[in-house]
């Protein structure tokens, strides 16, 4: 397959890459665009280490040829979601709750959680675990990923009702 | 990226002061005095001096009031920076701002042997607490003599020395040292202290921020100008019972962007510009294999035995035929444990690139032993250990498996057989079986004796096929006997979060509930009736009181269970399990989990808690789903569908108990302790759901079936 030049819109800046189009987002967006926030963990869709936001749906990068995703589909990584100085509330929350060990799965995991609170603002506990999954985390942070996102929806509750 | 120690230090600013220190009994008069060295920071020879003396842990003043601090140890995920950070600003009361951490570069860092997540709170830590200690003790008195001021009225505070609850005159630690260093020997296993301020220092992990904004860069995040990407052909067979037959590498070789397809060591390596080509080079390869005739069933319990030679008699206590000769009851009972694998998120990889002339090499490795990484690509690459700089990363997830993992030398030898940089990423697949290496199966045949009055008097214990063994010093028997066979599989073994205690104590827990059974008595009661250390009184009642023991009404299909670890004698655990078994499908829902474990001093409970459900975790995992199934020649789980890791709907409500035993002394550490006792505790609590005891684990709904039809 030859290479060709694919526009992609990325943390709301647009990029041109030079690639064959079956190469998966993921080793454009970490190659490419030195975006290395979403990370392999298995490269066929079975882990979530690669989840990037597509148009508001959290995807798994590794199994998304770059030739299909679709101009003018705005793609939002865990770099584009808050910054070192500038957490987004979730990142926050996570923090707060020290919901990881090693961090590998941790972009995944926002990645993913941002997907669902955009989609369902009030989640349960059964919501929150049906969502999330399919993200693994072999150090068994879960619980305190939960709890993260508890909090930030019970944030995000008090601040409106205020 | 490569700097030497001293260039560290000049890029501090200057040094004033430097302590040079070692986690070991002291050795020479001069340095019980804290006797400065003639040696001027600031001269080459110093900082090699220290180094050939082995003083390799070090804390540095510089001006301004920033210090650094070096460890050889990588970062694991269990908070290690983290810790020495909190101990180190709180032990020299300093703000974070003015502290540097440098972990695992061997260059700048000592060998501290490999990071365990333990092992790495109890030395690091607590080290660090008592080097801080022993700093400020050190600087009052140098302040002392420069100052004319007798010590009592001084104090330290932020980096310095001053006149005690006034201002004024000041000296900080840069001026006290004018550019000297000073050697010390720590040892955190005889030192003690009375200072409760070491305690739950509540910091966070250091590493939060990057980690939730994906800019904590591991090792497959890293690039050098020119780099490449290599993989390894998955081989359909384990790899030490396989060789490569025949191979065709033309159509690999004409993909786009392949620099090199090539039979390396046995197997076939593909180098290309990106990792997609890789993996293209590889699906192209046309490969033939070669299996030895009689395809063995690895697993096969008859197998074992018959291969078993006792390696070590591990216990030894009074007489135990006698013992069980004397017993009112005895009872024996066979138990096998599955082969397991770590299984960490980050797959191995390393990034290598060679230099000189292929004379000196730069790895960057996500290592839990990045010295051990060193002679490895040494042993690879021919290149002496002297002109390898190791640069430790990160590490997604390492549970005993990136200890001595290949993949830093490979990638090695490809950087030096292509000439160019290569990071070397293996798939998910080769993280299954490319090392071949697994934790251990294990075959456990125990017998007890007790009285009829429910006292334990003689226990047998014979372990095939483990890699070490934990000890099961946890109930109080007169005679004992417990030995070790080693039954010789053609693949490697690995040590993997709860060590060997896991299978041991799996088997040793079910059995405990299962003469309880027999005996007629509560298992609670007998545990309590048998344990050895008061210890474990008090976190089987914690344990007990959590989960809610004494009330919980039976209701059908549900039980509760328990199980107690002694980890090296230095962690204490109960685990209190409770499930309910679905007898259609066969599935064993976990309804909550309660531990209560005596650790010694929590340091960081933020970290300590996330860790011990971690481990919890992975005794849920070990009891119920994870295997590693070995047919014949090929492992049929070579993937995260078929080797399936606990996630979120697998786990559910824990909650965890600290002993305060109000002992000053040692924080010991809690790394992968919680595993241990989760798998009894799961395991006897189904046996009282639906009174049917499981001898080998996992206990997956096709066993439970099984079982329940054959019932
Ligand atoms: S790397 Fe994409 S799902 Fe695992
Ligand atoms: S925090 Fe290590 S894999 Fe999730």
């Amino acid at each position: 397959m030859a290479k060709q030049t694919f526009n992609l819109n990325v943390n709301g800046k647009n990029y041109n890459v030079k690639v064959e189009p079956d190469e998966p987002l993921l080793w454009v967006l970490r190659d490419d665009l030195k975006l290395t926030g979403s990370k392999f963990g298995c490269g066929v869709g079975v882990c979530g280490a690669c989840s990037v936001l597509i148009d508001g749906v959290a995807r798994r990068s590794c199994c998304i040829h770059v030739g299909n995703v679709s101009q003018g589909q705005k793609i939002i990584t865990i770099e584009g979601l808050g910054t070192l100085d500038n957490l987004s509330p979730l990142q926050k929350a996570f923090v707060d709750h020290t919901a990881f060990c090693c961090g590998f799965c941790t972009p995944g995991m926002i990645i993913t959680a941002t997907a669902l609170l955009a989609r369902t603002p009030n989640p349960s506990r059964e919501e929150i675990i049906q969502a999330m999954d399919l993200n693994l985390c072999r150090c068994g942070s879960y619980i305190n990923i939960i709890e993260a996102i508890e909090s930030f929806v019970k944030d995000q509750w008090r601040g409106k009702s205020e | 990226m490569s700097v030497s120690r001293r260039q560290f230090l000049k890029a501090m600013g200057g040094v004033g002061l430097l302590y040079a220190f070692r986690f070991a009994p002291a050795v020479s008069p001069q340095e019980k005095n804290f006797d400065m060295l003639p040696l001027d920071i600031g001269d080459a020879e110093c900082v090699a001096t220290i180094l050939d003396l082995d003083y390799r842990e070090w804390i540095a003043f510089g001006p301004d009031g920033k210090v650094s601090v070096y460890t050889g140890r990588t970062e694991l995920g269990q908070g290690l920076k983290t810790v020495i950070t909190a101990v180190v600003t709180q032990g020299l009361d300093i703000l974070q701002g003015k502290l540097t951490v440098v972990q695992g570069d061997t260059e700048l860092c000592p060998d501290d042997g490999p990071t365990t997540g333990s092992s790495a709170t109890k030395y690091v830590g607590w080290g660090f607490w008592l080097v801080c200690a022993k700093i400020r003790e050190d600087l009052i008195t140098r302040a002392s003599r420069s100052l004319g001021i007798s010590p009592k009225d001084l104090e330290y505070s932020n980096g310095g020395v001053g006149l005690k609850g006034k201002k004024g005159r000041r000296k900080s630690a840069f001026e006290l040292g004018s550019g000297k260093a000073v050697l010390m020997s720590i040892d955190p296993n005889t030192s003690r202290t009375n200072d409760r301020s070491y305690v739950d220092l509540g910091i966070l992990n250091v590493n939060a921020k990057k980690i939730v904004t994906g800019k904590l860069k591991y090792v497959g995040d890293l690039s050098v100008p020119g780099v490449l990407c290599a993989g390894w052909l998955a081989q359909p067979y384990l790899p030490n019972l396989t060789r490569l037959r025949t191979v065709d590498l033309s159509a690999a070789r004409a993909v786009p962007g392949v620099k090199m397809v090539e039979v390396v060591r046995g197997r076939v390596a593909v180098v290309a510009e990106r990792y997609n080509e890789v993996l293209k080079a590889l699906d192209a390869v046309k490969a033939e294999w070669s299996v030895p005739e009689r395809p063995e069933n690895l697993l096969l319990e008859e197998e074992s035995r018959a291969r078993a030679r006792l390696y070590e008699v591990k216990e030894q206590e009074g007489n135990v035929e006698a013992g069980l000769a004397s017993s009112d009851l005895v009872l024996s009972e066979t138990y096998t444990t599955q082969y397991t694998t770590q299984a960490p998120m980050e797959t191995d990889t390393a990034l290598a690139r060679l230099e000189d002339g292929g004379t000196r090499a730069t790895v960057w490795v996500s290592s839990q032993h990045p010295f051990m990484a060193r002679t490895i690509i040494s042993r690879y690459t021919h290149i002496p250990d002297s002109n390898i700089h190791v640069i430790g990363m990160p590490v997604g997830g390492g549970f005993g498996g990136k200890t001595s993992n290949p993949v830093t030398g490979e990638a090695a030898l490809l950087a030096r057989i292509t000439r160019m940089p290569v990071k070397l990423i293996y798939s998910r697949k080769d993280q299954f079986q490319l090392r071949g290496r697994y934790k251990a199966a294990c075959v456990i045949d125990l017998t007890t004796g007790v009285s009829a009055n429910g006292r334990m008097i003689a226990r047998k214990i014979d372990i095939i096929h483990d890699m070490g063994f934990g000890t099961t010093n946890t109930y109080t028997i007169p005679h004992v006997s417990t030995k070790l066979y080693h039954a010789d599989w053609p693949f490697g073994r690995a040590v993997s979060r709860g060590t060997s205690f896991v299978q041991t104590c799996f088997a040793v827990e079910s059995h405990v509930d299962m003469v309880a059974a027999v005996l007629g008595i509560d298992p609670l009661e007998f545990r309590l009736n048998n344990v050895r250390f008061q210890a474990f009184i008090m976190l089987l009642d914690a344990c007990a009181e959590m989960i809610g023991y004494h009330n919980a009404l039976p209701s059908p299909n549900t039980g509760i269970g328990m199980a107690i670890v002694n980890h090296g004698g230095s962690q204490l655990g109960a685990v209190a399990a409770e499930v309910e078994v679905n007898r259609t499908s066969g599935k064993v829902i976990i309804k909550k989990i309660c531990g209560a474990f005596d650790i010694g001093t929590v340091i960081n409970r933020n970290t300590v808690t996330v860790g011990i459900r971690g481990a919890i975790t992975w005794g849920i995992g070990y009891a119920l789903y994870e295997e590693i199934k070995l047919n014949g020649h090929s492992t049929k789980t070579a993937d995260l569908m078929a080797y399936h890791i606990p996630r979120f709907s697998d786990i559910p409500p824990v909650e965890i108990a600290f002993l305060d035993n109000h002992q000053p002394g040692s924080p010991r550490g809690c790394g992968e302790m919680p595993v241990i006792p989760t798998i009894g505790a799961i395991a006897n609590a189904v046996y009282r759901a639906i009174g049917v005891r499981f001898y080998s684990t996992p206990i997956t709904p096709e066993k439970v079936k099984k079982a329940l039809q054959s019932a």
